[in-house]
């Protein structure tokens, strides 16, 4: 039975995090044609951002695609089948971003392949690439046991779910998320809980859809616990 | 009026926005900062600025604001510069440069002590922007900041500017879209506006009564309003041709009001088109406001049930923030920081043309419920992300990154 109250050898600080954004330094694309072009230079910053940046950022909108390559191909060029292609991506299951930027220009070759001729966007809606870089701040919150996480995930703000769940991927070891990581230190009694964290499909969630997600998985556990 | 503090914001925004903001302070701490713009009075450039300078203070940073001033020539020639930004075609004249570049550089003999100590230089809009060049000794960042929508510029005054601000260290736009090709980092921060000034904070219903009545508004039929500056970039004459179009399917009162600047010469002659255009209809209200009617204008938005700002190019459209923020939905025209802000049937409607916008108008006179649903949608959209504590965690965060380098894409604020 997991130790819930035990404290772990390493505190957990809670993070809440905001991106600034900026231009990508390659210019804007109006087709297919150009974006394959910047896509093959642009900076893996750029990708990472399109890609993996967009449930932070701040939108009224929850687009159908979660990438912004396939948003600007369904809602700019009406193109569907290039939108549900890149669409289905998932940039965490590949091992580098160059090698998530050569399937994208294989998908991109592909599609215009089939197309009779390459359609051009409307004025003012060609396809600005940024970048962002991702800035974290302390919560003053520390958590010393595995309950301390239990309690504590239901009230984090979205900008921590993001530092913590999505955004550790790209810095952590293992690539896993920073709950994962910490809850290690407890062993084989924590498992449970890391393998249900674990299974979370959080790419293709919204912020909002994702809290709810990992307070829905920490409620099962909780009452497993209890029933024990 | 008392300085501005953070602590003030605290209801408004959270706990949370403000320790941030705290924790960017502190490793910002001592720095000196000068914001440079050209007026002090009228214009969201000016608005913004009452509340940076106090507000980046109150963190502990050592920050001043200061202003280039210059004759009728000298305001021309920015104007020009402005209209040739948001795309106006006419000749850049070398008489245009001269006066220009002769009251910018003498600007730059009073304030070149200052701005070349600095740690941090923001210069707001091409007025000041040739201070760069004339201040060869400078020690901080130099970043130029564009509010305008400079997306499809006049070739001739783009190409004199970019040459101005190419040797800046960095520069923000309102919106990707406004960004133009330059040889240093772009970023994008979108304004804000802030809750607590005149223009926006809560109003005692006596107050708004007394408003109405000394501008001899009636409150007997639903008021659709645009606030904003008699430019034709604005578009009041499409206003105007929208509430006609109206043609008695719903009652309404229509209200143009707006205030002045001193960088904007062209004010008065829109004015009179507008006056004009409005005359034999008693039901259309127009008027000047003075600079500081900031009051007025937070009554009129707060009496009106629908605001409009029917742009026909928009820098980021601070008035549709600050009506949001109210709980009005807002038609808009469908351009630049507008599109950001308005999104159809979430917070009000982007519209092309006065036959759109009158469309709208009669859309939500006749559905109380789904008014009230879009502005309630509206003041939460804007809570998120238009007020100017974001604002200002965006500036901060911008200089720390500039400070530690633009290689990191982690900026850790916390020790």
């Amino acid at each position: 039975m997991m130790r819930a109250a035990e404290k772990l050898s390493m505190p957990f600080e809670v993070k809440d995090c905001t991106l600034i954004t900026r231009m990508g330094g390659v210019d804007s694309a109006v087709n297919f044609r150009e974006l394959r072009k910047r896509i093959a230079v642009c900076p893996t910053e750029c990708l990472f951002h399109h890609f993996c940046e967009t449930q932070i950022r701040p939108s009224f909108d929850d687009p159908e695609f979660r990438n912004d390559f396939a948003v600007w191909s369904a809602r700019v060029m009406r193109d569907r089948v290039l939108a549900e292609r890149l669409g289905i991506l998932n940039p965490y299951t590949f091992d580098t971003l160059e090698l998530l930027r050569e399937t994208v220009l294989d998908i991109l070759d592909e599609r215009m392949s089939e197309l009779p001729y390459i359609p051009s966007a409307p004025k003012d809606d060609d396809f600005r690439f940024m970048q962002a870089a991702t800035v974290v701040f302390d919560c003053g919150i520390t958590l010393e046991t595995p309950k301390d996480l239990l309690d504590a995930v239901p009230n984090m703000s979205f900008g921590s779910i993001y530092y913590h769940f999505i955004e550790a991927r790209r810095r952590t070891e293992n690539r896993t998320d920073d709950f994962t990581a910490w809850l290690e230190d407890c062993g084989a009694a924590c498992e449970e809980l890391s393998s249900a964290f674990a299974a979370v499909d959080f790419y293709y969630l919204t912020l909002p859809r994702l809290k709810t997600t990992l307070v829905k998985v920490i409620e099962q556990f909780q009452r497993r616990l209890a029933n024990a | 009026m008392p300085e501005k503090s953070l602590a003030a914001y605290e209801p408004v925004v959270g706990p949370e926005a403000i320790s941030q903001l705290r924790q960017l302070g502190d490793q910002l701490k001592g720095a000196r900062v000068v914001h440079v713009n050209s007026t002090r009075v009228g214009g969201g450039v000016a608005e913004i600025l009452n509340w940076l300078t106090p507000l980046m203070n109150d963190l502990g940073l050592d920050t001043s604001w200061e202003t280039v001033t210059g004759n009728e020539a000298f305001f021309n020639a920015t104007k020009a510069f402005h209209n040739g930004l948001q795309g106006s075609r006419f000749p850049l004249t070398d008489t245009m440069i001269e006066a220009y570049e002769q009251t910018v550089a003498e600007n730059a003999e009073r304030l070149r002590g200052i701005l070349e100590e600095a740690d941090f230089v923001f210069i707001h809009d091409p007025q000041p922007a040739y201070l760069l060049e004339l201040c060869p000794n400078r020690k901080g960042h130099w970043i130029w900041r564009c509010h305008i929508d400079a997306s499809h510029p006049n070739r001739l005054v783009w190409n004199y500017l970019k040459r101005r601000v190419a040797g800046y260290d960095a520069s923000i736009f309102s919106m990707p879209n406004f960004a133009q090709s330059l040889p240093h980092p772009q970023f994008i921060i979108a304004p804000s506006i802030d809750p607590l000034s005149d223009k926006n904070r809560e109003l005692p219903a006596e107050e708004i009564d007394d408003t109405m009545r000394r501008y001899h508004i009636g409150r007997d039929l639903p008021i659709v309003t645009q606030i904003s500056r008699f430019d034709r970039f604005k578009d009041p004459i499409g206003v105007i041709n929208a509430f006609n179009l109206l043609n008695g399917s719903v009652d309404a009162r229509l209200v143009l009001a707006g205030g002045g600047a001193t960088d904007d010469p062209e004010g008065e002659a829109v004015f009179e088109e507008v006056l004009l255009a409005a005359r034999g209809n008693d039901r259309i209200i127009a008027m000047q406001l003075p600079n500081d009617a900031h009051r007025t204008i937070n009554s009129l938005q707060r009496a009106s049930a629908i605001v409009i700002q029917k742009s026909i190019q928009e820098g980021f459209g601070l008035t549709v923030t600050e009506a949001m923020w109210k709980s009005k939905p807002v038609i808009g025209g469908n351009v630049g920081g507008i599109r950001l802000q308005v999104h159809n049937h979430h917070t009000g409607y982007l519209v092309d043309t006065p036959e759109g916008a009158a469309l709208r108008i009669r859309e939500l006179l006749e559905q109380p419920e789904h008014l009230a649903k879009i502005g309630r949608r509206a003041r939460k959209f804007v809570k998120h992300n238009f007020l100017l504590t974001r604002h200002l965690r965006e500036y901060l965060t911008l200089m720390l990154s500039l400070r530690r380098g633009l290689e990191n894409h982690l900026i850790r604020v916390s020790p």
